[in-house]
This record gives structure tokens, sequence and C-alpha cells, in this order.
């Protein structure tokens, strides 16, 4: 299967470096440490009133490690496509693989997957070390029953990222137009603070960006709450999921036709 | 039908990302080629760099758009049917960065293999055979990263085999190899259209190459074919006339252009500051061409009559050397 081919390429350059998958982890541990210190040292103390009245963690290790790994998940796919494919013009690759007759829409999904899979691993290391260290109470049913919400979550980043696939194969290098949208998220999406501190325009921009209602999704199954009651959150990631590989296919397809005019290589 | 039926084709690049509501200027890079390669047939692209040949391979393998013109490989149109092509061809992309260099010889394959739909149960013997066949059977396992350049023109032939396409388009095949691969790409190169009857579109900007390997040769310059036919017939256009290489030192580059004779320079030695000149002169006007290089400066080391080869070729449609 094509798509498997692309996936196990990936992962077998990624994990053929053990020092490269070291460092990946140890960047995640250090950032997470980072702003977990940080958050605490603001409020003076692991605990807050404020986000346990607006966000029910009230915990801010259990807010920030949530938030945080699902930031990492969420740029994956963009990642992949934004320095992925880059890495793959640079070398020369790209069009030895685009000239195949796998699709080139399977190509980049497979991109997408496979970094999303192996940062999903790399964040799983991260979780877990967190859980550890900062004492975390979890039970594997609420870890189980934000799986689906967390595949649905995985669905509209991969669209959200398919808008960046297209661009980067015309523009080439737009890693740091990326970089904004991905550090707008990271501010934006309510992953260090609640977002009911922000201006109200600012919480109704955030509406568009998967991450938030992802984030918003997930602690309250943490915190022990229905799937009925995150249904406003749910809802907003399945219209955001067409939304986003909609506009994400569109804008690809237009980018395609466009660099089919210019070259795929060329760097 | 032929394999490759090619009309008119052109291509213009534009020189910023043509956008919607953007004023964008064009760069004529083919303007309006037309040629067929029979089945079974070792066709040659020649020219020198910048001449269109990667560009017209890049159309042929559909992975650019042509601007204008028309063009048909196994009898599939390249705008309408590019999927049915690329299961039916393959590549060798010019340069040596076109294979997975952290990957080993049989993981780039296993790789192409699935990519260009081999089926699963043929996979495993197509890729030992292949591997088996350029030489790096015994070397499988090893990361492409650590092969010589010679090594990895050779995987990436492999490569170009993984589907068993009836059509291969080699961009500049021997390109920076040492000489002894380059051997071997070419032996290699030739028995694959002597025995296993497959089409090669090959381009190259070494004139010995195309005059050894192919049926036929176009000559492209400019974007343009300037002749078309068999090596010996392309050789025909300057029949009688006599090819004089003379090899000299101190020349005067503003001597040589008030010559009288159209001498081109084909060779530069910068380490030992000799000039090598080859141009068609008649055996009464050699002694008046050496006097009047002596006249210019430049010192004759020596003059030697040739055969004519595809380069006289070259100078004579466009009065320029290859090389240039």
């Amino acid at each position: 299967m094509p798509l498997g081919a692309v996936i196990e390429k990936e992962l077998r350059m990624f994990f053929r470096y053990p020092l490269r998958v070291f460092s990946a982890v140890l960047v995640g541990i250090v950032f997470l440490l980072q702003f977990v210190f940080f958050g605490q040292a603001v409020l003076g103390g692991r605990y807050s009133q404020l986000l346990a009245s607006s966000t029910g963690i009230g915990d801010y290790p259990t807010y920030a490690l949530i938030g945080y790994v699902l930031w990492w998940l969420s740029v994956s796919p963009m990642e992949a496509y934004v320095w992925g494919i880059r890495r793959e013009l640079q070398r020369g690759t790209f069009e030895t693989s685009v000239a195949a007759p796998i699709r080139i829409t399977e190509l980049l999904l497979g991109l997408a997957l496979s970094w999303l899979l192996m940062d999903s691993v790399l964040m799983m290391v991260v979780f877990v070390f967190g859980v550890l260290i900062f004492h975390i109470s979890l039970s594997l049913p609420v870890v189980l029953k934000s799986l689906p919400v967390l595949l649905l979550s995985f669905l509209s980043f991969l669209g959200f990222g398919l808008i960046f696939a297209g661009l980067v194969m015309m523009f080439k290098n737009i890693g740091p137009f990326a970089q904004i949208f991905e550090f707008s998220m990271l501010f934006f999406s309510g992953v260090f603070f609640p977002l009911n501190v922000m201006p109200r325009g600012v919480v109704l921009f955030s509406q568009i960006f998967p991450l938030t209602h992802s984030v918003t999704a997930i602690r309250a199954i943490f915190t022990g709450k229905t799937y009925a009651e995150v249904l406003p959150s749910i809802s907003w990631l399945l219209i955001l999921v067409l939304f986003y590989w909609i506009t994400g296919y569109a804008l690809f397809r237009w980018a395609e036709k466009t660099t089919r005019v210019m070259g795929y290589g060329g760097y | 039908m032929h394999a490759i039926d090619v009309r008119e084709l052109r291509k213009s690049y534009p020189k910023k990302i043509p956008l919607p509501f953007r004023k964008v200027e064009w760069i004529e890079a083919v303007k309006g080629i037309s040629f067929r390669v029979r089945k079974g047939e070792l066709f040659g692209l020649l020219g020198p760099n910048g001449a269109g040949k990667t560009t017209t391979i890049k159309i042929l393998t559909t992975l650019l758009e042509p601007s204008g013109g028309s063009a048909e490989v196994l009898g599939y149109d390249i705008r309408k049917d590019a999927r049915e092509i690329r299961k039916r061809i393959n590549l060798v992309a010019e340069g040596e960065r076109t294979l997975y260099w952290r990957l080993s010889a049989y993981e780039n394959l296993k790789y192409f293999a699935r990519i260009y739909y081999v089926p699963k149960n043929e996979e495993k013997e197509r890729i030992e055979q292949l591997l088996r066949l350029v030489g790096l059977w015994e070397r499988r396992n090893d990361l492409v990263m650590n092969y010589s350049r010679g090594m990895k023109q050779r995987l990436a032939i492999a490569k170009a085999l993984i589907n068993d396409p009836e059509v291969l388009f080699l961009d500049e095949p021997t390109l920076g190899l040492d000489v002894q691969s380059a051997v071997f790409v070419r032996e290699f190169i030739r028995k694959l259209v002597d025995e296993q009857k497959k089409t090669v579109l090959l381009t190259t900007h070494y004139m010995a190459e195309a005059e050894e390997l192919c049926d036929r040769i176009a000559i492209i310059d400019h974007g343009k074919i300037i002749a078309l036919d068999t090596p010996s017939g392309l050789k025909r256009l300057v029949k009688g006339e006599d090819a004089v290489q003379i090899r000299v030192r101190d020349l005067s580059f503003q001597g040589i252009k008030s010559l009288p004779w159209k001498l081109v320079i084909v060779k530069e030695d910068a380490e030992r500051g000799t000039v090598t000149l080859r141009g068609h002169v008649s055996e009464e006007d050699l002694p008046k061409v050496v006097e009047s290089l002596v006249k210019t400066g430049a010192k004759i080391l020596s003059v030697e009559q040739k055969e004519p080869t595809l380069e006289d070729v070259f100078i004579k449609l466009t009065g320029r050397a290859l090389r240039d």
C-alpha cells in the first residue's frame, strides 16, 4: 500500500538515529517543564481558583500538560508539510516521488500521518513523564474516553495542515510564515491560560483553531464530563474538520496546478 | 504508434510565482520542438546546459505542464493521462540526490516498488534481481549515504527499472561519474535497449556519449531542435570538411575573434594555461591560421587533423562549441 510505504519510510528515517529521537523527547520535556514552572510561579502555586472556575481544572500542571501535548500534536501535520516537504525539496527526492503513479495527495497524507504518529509517540513519553513528575492523578477510563475526541482532533489538525501543503510546494520556504500560526495557536487556543481572560474579540477569533475546541473537550473529559456535555466543542471540531479539509484541498489543488507550471524542484 | 510523439511542444517559465492579478514575465525554455521516438529506440537529446533538455524530459514525464503544443507517451496524452503514463515509464533525474540517503539500497527500492504499485508478490524478487543486475546486492543493507557517486547512480537506475517501464527517461545519466562508472552506465543503458527492448530517451551534453549510445540524436539549442538524425547522418553534415584541432598557450581571446576562420574553444586547461581550438580549415588555409594565431601572441603546442565528430556538427550549426 503506497500510503503505508510513505509512513514506513519516514518512520525508518526518524528512528534510525537514536540521538535524534532522544533530542526530540528532551526538547519536549524541557519545554513542558518551563511552561509548567513558569505558570506555577505566576499563580503562586499549582492550584488556581480562576482556572477551576473557568475550565473545570484548577490544577495547573494537569491543565498545562493537556494543552501542551495537544498543541504539539496540532502543529505536527503543519510541520510535516512545511518542513517535511521542504526537506524533500532540498534533498531532491520530492520530484522522484511525485514522478511515481502514487497520488500526490496520498504522498503528502502519508508524510503528515507519519509525523503525527512520531509526534504521538513522542508526546506519549512526555505525557507519562508529566504525569509522573507532577503527580497527576489519571485513570484509564478517562484516557480511553478521550481517545475518540483525540482522533477527531487529529482529523481537524490534518485538514488545517493541508492548507500549508500547497503553499510550501509553491513558495518552497514558508517556515517562518507557518511559525506565526504555530505560536498563534499556542497563544489563542487556551493552551497555558484560560481564554476567558482575553478580550472578547480574541475569544471569537480563537474559535477558528481546531486546537481551541480539542483542548476544551479533552480537559472537560478529564474532569469527568460526558460526551453530551462537551457536544459544543465536538460540534465545532466536526465543522472545522469539514471546513479545513475542503478549503485545504481546494487550495492544495490550485497550488499544485501552479507548481506544475513552475516545476516541483528547484531549491 | 510511436513510444513518444512530440508536436510543437513549448514551455515558458514564469520569472515569479504566477499568482492571480500579478503581472509576470515569462522565459521561453522550449520553443516548439517536434520529434518522434520509435519503440525500442535509444533516442538522445544533445545540447549545452540550458538548451531545454531537462525541461523537455520533465514535460514528458508529466512533472511539468507544457505551455503549448502536445505530446503523447505510449499513446497517452501528457496533459490528460498523467497517471497512466507514470505507471508505464520511469525516470533517472539529474543529480545524485534523487534517492533517500538515510535508507539502504533495499529500503529505497522497497519504497519505490510500493509507490509504483509493483505487485506485492513480485516485490522481493524484483528488488533482488535489480540489485544483482546493478552489482549492489552485496551492499543492499548499507545506507545510500555511504555509497560512492557511481554506486548511487547505479541504484538510481535500478530504481528506474522497478516498475519494469516501457519507456525510460534518463537525464544526464553519466554526469559527474568517474570513467569506470560512466562506462558501466553506458553499457547498461545500451543493454536495456538491445536485450530488454526498452525505449530510452536520454539527455546529455557529452557528444561521445550521444554518438556511442544513441540510435538517433536531436541536437537542441536555445529551446529548438536544430538537427535530428542518426549519429552518422548528423556527421554527414560536415562530411568533406576538415576538422582541425589546435592546442595553444597564451591565447588572446580578442585575437581569435578577428580571424576570418571559425575557430571555437572546445577545451580550456587553466592549470596548464592551454586552450584547445577546433574548426573547419582547409589544408591550404592551415598555415595561414597558424601564422595568424602566432601573430596574436599565441604559442602553438600542437596542430591535428581530426575525424569530424558531433562537436563539429554543433559548431557548424551554431557557431559555438557545445561547452558554451
